[in-house]
């Protein structure tokens, strides 16, 4: 129900309202920013993650008034509808996909996104230097984003990805899991 | 550069010019440590011109190369020096843009061009169309010096949603497109400097000129080429 | 046809003021000549009184039944005087767009709705753009400019 509208949604507004680009600008734009961390971070993957989910965070803080704006979208009834929205709307418009939602555990508070496309990797092999695909995750902006974003409308997430096609996986695959609502009424007692 | 996750372009368009796709994946499993997904979701199994008029949105362009600007920002002590490295993240776009876009060119086309004009002519047409849905609006040689020559965006799409603050007047973000330009001409054997400057007109507030100037020895060849 | 049209139904648009999370005032632009201009001072005034005022409006709502996820009810939205309407709109997100009107425009809403859109583009996707700090950013005075102008 919640992930037939978000559909409709997501397609209507990717259709109509969102002003488009060559994909492949896009796909060599992010390779190499992520080509450059690698540089400047002498190949410690780890600290490369860091910073990709940093970008993230920083693009999700601002990406989250243009889905807002172009959605004409209201605040989600529970954590299911939410995740529709991002998959649904959310990737939709910003990267023409929409990842499957599953996996949910029976609190309702984690599920996955399984990516079947992922055009940030179109065009992408890892190093082949025995540590890239073990220690890398290429798409960790987008964890990055959706914590951004949701944090703004007062959600707070944690994700990463568990599994991914360029390390050699079947699937690639990011796990989201709810922290808490934030309630702006309070004042903040854990930060 | 090895060390880094390359685009892995060139030698995917190699491969696949020269051997079939499923024989290019035989190939590059046994001589590489990299593991590959059972499902044949690799690089080598897809179609090099699947994404070649695919879309996405521009947002998530300028989403990406914000951040670009900001982390370079952080990184540098002037305006001079970010040009410098927002350039230099365009290049490598260029080198393999260049291999990308000569191989899905029709066979009698499919050419790396071996003299200036057409060099131009295939930057301002073939790349800017690829990238920006339209070819650059214009191209000119400089009056006063015959290795410079320029090319005109009136509004160039990198900086669509940019404002560039009062006291950082003098930087231009195209510098990253100058980049993605002089990555072109490097991979065609045309070495040059690219550089990007605002001209703003009241009609076109982004106006931007790039200045192509190419070393000595292109006009040397040049001239060499052109006697009869 | 139009201009009678534009005499009864007159658009126009006198200010326009975008207030951060915190209350600041980030963004003020007269439009259009009808109301008075205040100095600086009075717009911080009134910028921090009407977000106080708006979120103890809100808490004028029955409390939501079900806690999470919080259901945010919204505060005042509409203030009107003789001279002047004045809508706000405040996005989920916490900032609010407040447009000052001719008193019997009813297409307020319409136009704050693209001026969020404008605000999503060339405010926040300007990397020199720093959130909560006041905006100046060239491209969002002149796109808005032509918008607003564009409907009067």
């Amino acid at each position: 129900m919640a992930s037939t509208k978000a559909a409709r949604i997501g397609e209507e507004v990717w259709k109509t309202r969102v002003d488009k680009v060559n994909a492949e600008l896009v796909t060599l734009t992010y390779g190499t920013i992520v080509a450059q961390l690698c540089k400047d971070y002498d190949s410690d993957y780890v600290e490369v993650n860091k910073q990709l989910d940093k970008m993230g965070y920083n693009i999700g803080m601002r990406l989250i008034e243009d889905f807002l704006a172009k959605s004409n979208t209201g605040r989600c009834a529970n954590f299911r509808e939410t995740a529709e929205m991002i998959s649904k709307v959310g990737f939709k418009i910003f990267l023409n996909i929409t990842p499957t939602v599953t996996n949910w555990t029976s609190d309702n508070k984690q599920f996955s996104l399984i990516f079947e496309e992922n055009p940030l990797v179109d065009f992408v092999e890892l190093p082949d230097d025995g540590r890239a695909q073990d220690e890398l995750w290429y798409s960790s902006i987008l964890c990055g984003i959706l914590r951004g974003a949701l944090e703004m409308v007062q959600i707070q997430i944690e994700a990463h990805f568990i599994s991914d096609v360029l390390r050699g996986n079947d699937s690639t695959e990011m796990r989201v899991s709810l922290i808490r609502y934030i309630d702006d009424e309070m004042p903040a007692d854990d930060e | 550069m090895s060390s880094a996750p390359s685009l892995n372009l060139a030698a995917q368009a190699k491969s696949l010019t020269s051997a079939s796709a499923a024989g290019t994946l035989q190939q590059a499993s046994n001589q590489s440590g990299l593991r590959y997904p059972t499902n044949r979701k690799t690089i080598y199994d897809r179609n090099l011109n699947r994404s070649r008029n695919a879309e996405l949105s521009r947002a998530s362009f300028a989403y990406l190369f914000g951040e670009m600007v900001s982390y370079a920002q952080r990184r540098v002590t002037g305006i001079q020096d970010l040009e410098k490295r927002l350039n230099t993240q365009g290049h490598p776009i260029g080198l393999r843009l260049l291999d990308l876009l000569l191989y899905r060119e029709p066979a009698r086309s499919a050419q790396r061009p071996t003299r200036i004009l057409p060099l131009l002519q295939f930057i301002t047409t073939t790349l800017w169309r690829h990238l920006f849905a339209r070819p650059a609006d214009a191209l000119e040689r400089s009056q006063n010096n015959e290795d410079e020559y320029m090319i005109s965006d009136n509004d160039p799409l990198v900086n669509q949603y940019i404002s560039v603050p009062k006291e950082m007047s003098q930087l231009n973000c195209a510098a990253f497109v100058a980049g993605i330009v002089e990555g072109v001409c490097d991979g065609t054997g045309f070495p040059a400097r690219v550089t990007a400057h605002g001209v703003g007109t009241e009609m076109w507030p982004g106006k931007t000129v790039f200045l192509i100037k190419f070393e000595p020895e292109v006009l040397e060849r040049e001239s060499f080429l052109q006697k009869p | 046809m139009l201009d009678t049209d534009k005499a009864q139904n007159p658009r126009v648009v006198f200010a326009l003021i975008i207030i951060n999370k915190a209350g600041g005032l980030i963004y003020q632009r007269d439009f259009h000549e009808g109301l008075t201009k205040l100095s600086v001072n009075d717009y911080l005034i009134l910028a921090g009184t009407f977000h106080g005022i708006h979120a103890i409006t809100a808490r004028l709502m029955p409390r939501p039944l079900a806690p999470p996820p919080p259901q945010k009810p919204t505060g005042i939205e509409v203030l009107e005087s003789d001279a002047f309407r004045l809508q706000c709109f405040q996005t989920l997100t916490g900032t609010k767009f407040l447009l000052f009107t001719e008193p019997h425009q009813t297409n307020a809403d319409v136009v704050l709705r693209r001026v969020y859109e404008l605000y999503a583009d060339y405010v926040m996707k300007n990397p020199f753009y720093q959130s909560e700090m006041p905006i100046r950013c060239e491209a969002f005075d002149r796109h808005l400019g032509s918008y607003v102008k564009s409907r009067q």
